[in-house]
C-alpha cells in the first residue's frame, strides 16, 4: 500500500469544462464546467428546461459540443461518436427512458451486456437482477407493456449492464409515483455503496440532495451554484429562487 | 371447395406479399423514411430475371442467391453515397430523403425502360398445375409463396435471434437507446438499406412467376408494398406477415367473385378501413 497516491492518480470519473453546446443557431449550454468524483454520486439539479438533458446529451456525444473538453477517466472523449462514448464506459439512462417496446425485458438486458466482456456477462446479470428483483420477474414480457416504475427499472438495468465506470441518469424520477421514486432512489444509494460514479439530472431538490454528496445547480445553461448538500441547504432560499421555485 | 382452394391461393399469394413488404418496413423502421424506389428495384430484378431465363434457359430460382448477393452491394453505395448524406439533417431529413428516392426509382424506371422496354413479360417457367385432393395447386405460386415466406422467416430468425439482427431491431424500435448500447446507428442504417434492397431484388425474382411485370409497374409496388407495411403497422415486422396474408386472402376471394377490376384496388380499400377503425395496425392487435 503506497503512503500517497502518485500526482496523476485520477480522482475525478468526469471532467467538463467550458462546454458549448446547442442546436443550430440556439446555444444552450454555455461554458458548463463541472465534476464528477469517483464512486460519489453528483446530483445536478435545474428546473424545466434549464439545460440538464442537453448538458448530459452533449456528455454522451448525442448533442455534439460546440467548445469545451470532457474527460472520461482522464480520457478527452468530447466530439466522439455516441456509440464510442457509450463504449467507453458511460451508462446513460436517458430522459424519457428510450425504451425498446415491442422487446422484452431481457433483451434490454443482452442488448446492454454486448459492452460487458463476454466472461463477467453472466455475473452482472445476476447482480443487476439482484438490484431489480421487480423486473427479474418480467423478463419476458414487453418493455412498452410495463409500469413506469418497472420502465425506469429496465433503462437502469440496461445501463447497468453495460458495465459502466459512470452512470447518467436524466431524471428518472420523472413521472413515477413517490412511492416508486423512493426505491429508484435507494437503488441509487446501493449502487453508490458498491463504488459507482453517479451524475444524476433532477428537478426536485429535495429528492437529488438526499443521495447526492455534491450538487450543481444549472439555469438557462450555466452552472450558477455548486456546492455540498449541507452548504445548499444553507443557502436554501438562494437555491430555490435558482430552482424557479 | 372452390373457397379451399380460394384460401390455399390467397395464403400462398400472401407469402410473396410478406417477402414484397419487408424490405420497405425494415428501410422505414431504421432510416425512418420511406423507400420509393423499393418497387423500381423489385420490378428490375423481375424483368432482369425474365432477361436470364429466356437467353441462358436455366431455372430462375439460381437467380436468387445472386440478386441476393449483388443487391447487398448496390444497396449499400446507394445509401452511402445518396442517403447518408441526409442523416445529419435533422427534420428537412424526411422530405429530402422522399425527393431523393423518388428520383432514384425514376433513374431506375427509365433504365429499365430503354434496356427492356415497356411492355409487359412473364415467365413460362413453373406453369404446371398439381391436383391434390380436387384442389388446383399451381406450381409457381407456390414456389413463389413457400419461397417468400421461408426467406422472410429467415429475416425474422435474423432480426430475434442473432447479436446483428437483435441489434438492427433495437435500433428500429428506438435509436437513442440502440446508441447507448453502444450500437453504431450509422452502421445500422446502411445494413438495413443494403438488406432492405437484397429482398426487394428476391421479391422481384419471385413475383415474375406469377405476375406479367413491366418497367411502368415499379410505382404500383411501391404502394402495394406500403399498403401492406402500413396495414401490420409502420416499422413492425410481425404485422406485416398478418397484413400480406390478409391481404393475399382478400385479394384472391375478391378477385373471384367480383372480378379483377375489383380486385386491384382491394389494397387500397383495406388500407383506407384500417386507417380508420385500427390505426396503429394489425401487428398489436394479435399481441
Ligand atoms: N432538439 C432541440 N432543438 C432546439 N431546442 C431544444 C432542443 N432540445 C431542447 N431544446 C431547448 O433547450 C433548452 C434546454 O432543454 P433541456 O431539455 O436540456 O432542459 P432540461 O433541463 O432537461 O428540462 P426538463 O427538466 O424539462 O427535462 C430548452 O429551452 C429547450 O427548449
Ligand atoms: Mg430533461
Amino acid at each position: 500500500m503506497s503512503a500517497s497516491a502518485s500526482p496523476s492518480a485520477e480522482t475525478d470519473a468526469l471532467r467538463v469544462e467550458n462546454l458549448v453546446a446547442g442546436f443550430g443557431d440556439l446555444t444552450i449550454l454555455h461554458d458548463v464546467s463541472l465534476t464528477v468524483p469517483i464512486g460519489k454520486v453528483t446530483v445536478l439539479l435545474g428546473a424545466n428546461g434549464a439545460g440538464k438533458t442537453t448538458l448530459l446529451r452533449a456528455i454522451t456525444g448525442l448533442v455534439t459540443p460546440r467548445a469545451g473538453r470532457v474527460t472520461l477517466f482522464g480520457k478527452e472523449i468530447a466530439g466522439q461518436a455516441p456509440h464510442l462514448i457509450a463504449r467507453a464506459g458511460i451508462g446513460h439512462v436517458p430522459s424519457g427512458r428510450e425504451l425498446f417496446p415491442r422487446m422484452p425485458v431481457s433483451a434490454h438486458l443482452d442488448l446492454g451486456g454486448r459492452l460487458c466482456p463476454p466472461d463477467q456477462r453472466a455475473a452482472l446479470r445476476q447482480r443487476v437482477l439482484g438490484l431489480f428483483p421487480e423486473i427479474a420477474e418480467r423478463l419476458g414480457q414487453a418493455a412498452g407493456t410495463l409500469s413506469g416504475g418497472e420502465q425506469q427499472m429496465v433503462a437502469i438495468a440496461r445501463a447497468l449492464m453495460t458495465n459502466p465506470r459512470l452512470l447518467l441518469l436524466d431524471e428518472p424520477s420523472a413521472g413515477l409515483a413517490p412511492k416508486v421514486v423512493l426505491s429508484v432512489f435507494q437503488t441509487l444509494a446501493k449502487l453508490q455503496d458498491q463504488g459507482m460514479s453517479v451524475l444524476l439530472a433532477e428537478q426536485s431538490m429535495t429528492f437529488g440532495l438526499s443521495v447526492a454528496n455534491r450538487a450543481h445547480i444549472i439555469r438557462e445553461g450555466r452552472i450558477v451554484l455548486s456546492g455540498t448538500p449541507a452548504e445548499l441547504t444553507a443557502e436554501r432560499s438562494v437555491a430555490q429562487a435558482y430552482l424557479g421555485a | 371447395m372452390i373457397v379451399l382452394q380460394l384460401v390455399v391461393n390467397g395464403v400462398l399469394l400472401g407469402g410473396t406479399y410478406i417477402l414484397l413488404a419487408q424490405g420497405l418496413n425494415l428501410v422505414f423502421g431504421v432510416m425512418g423514411i420511406v423507400n420509393l424506389a423499393h418497387g423500381s428495384i423489385i420490378t428490375v430484378a423481375g424483368l432482369f430475371t425474365y432477361w436470364f431465363v429466356t437467353h441462358t434457359d436455366q431455372s430462375p430460382l439460381w437467380l436468387i442467391p445472386c440478386v441476393f448477393v449483388a443487391m447487398l452491394a448496390v444497396g449499400a453505395v446507394l445509401q452511402r453515397l445518396l442517403l447518408e448524406p441526409l442523416a445529419k439533417l435533422g427534420t428537412r431529413r424526411e422530405l429530402l430523403s422522399l425527393m431523393v428516392t423518388f428520383g432514384l426509382s425514376y433513374v431506375i424506371v427509365e433504365t429499365a425502360l430503354n434496356f427492356f422496354g415497356s411492355q409487359y413479360v412473364s415467365l413460362p417457367n413453373l406453369q404446371e398445375t398439381w391436383s391434390v385432393g380436387g384442389l388446383a395447386i399451381n406450381e409457381a405460386l407456390v414456389a413463389a409463396g413457400v419461397l417468400g415466406a421461408l426467406i422472410s422467416g429467415c429475416l425474422h430468425v435474423w432480426l430475434h435471434y442473432t447479436p446483428s439482427g437483435k441489434a438492427l431491431l433495437a435500433t428500429s424500435q428506438n435509436a437513442t437507446g440502440a446508441v447507448t448500447c453502444g450500437i453504431d446507428v450509422r452502421r445500422m442504417r446502411g445494413i438495413s438499406f443494403a438488406i432492405g434492397s437484397a429482398l426487394a431484388g428476391i421479391a422481384g425474382v419471385l413475383l415474375i412467376l406469377i405476375l406479367p411485370l413491366s418497367a411502368p409497374t415499379a410505382d404500383t409496388l411501391t404502394i402495394l408494398s406500403f399498403v401492406i407495411v402500413a396495414l401490420g403497422g409502420l416499422g413492425d415486422y410481425k404485422g406485416a406477415v398478418y397484413a400480406g396474408l390478409l391481404l393475399g386472402l382478400v385479394q384472391s376471394g375478391v378477385g373471384y367473385y367480383l372480378g379483377g377490376d375489383v380486385e386491384v384496388v382491394v389494397p387500397y380499400l383495406l388500407l383506407i378501413t384500417f386507417m380508420v377503425l385500427r390505426p396503429q395496425g394489425l401487428g398489436q392487435a394479435a399481441r
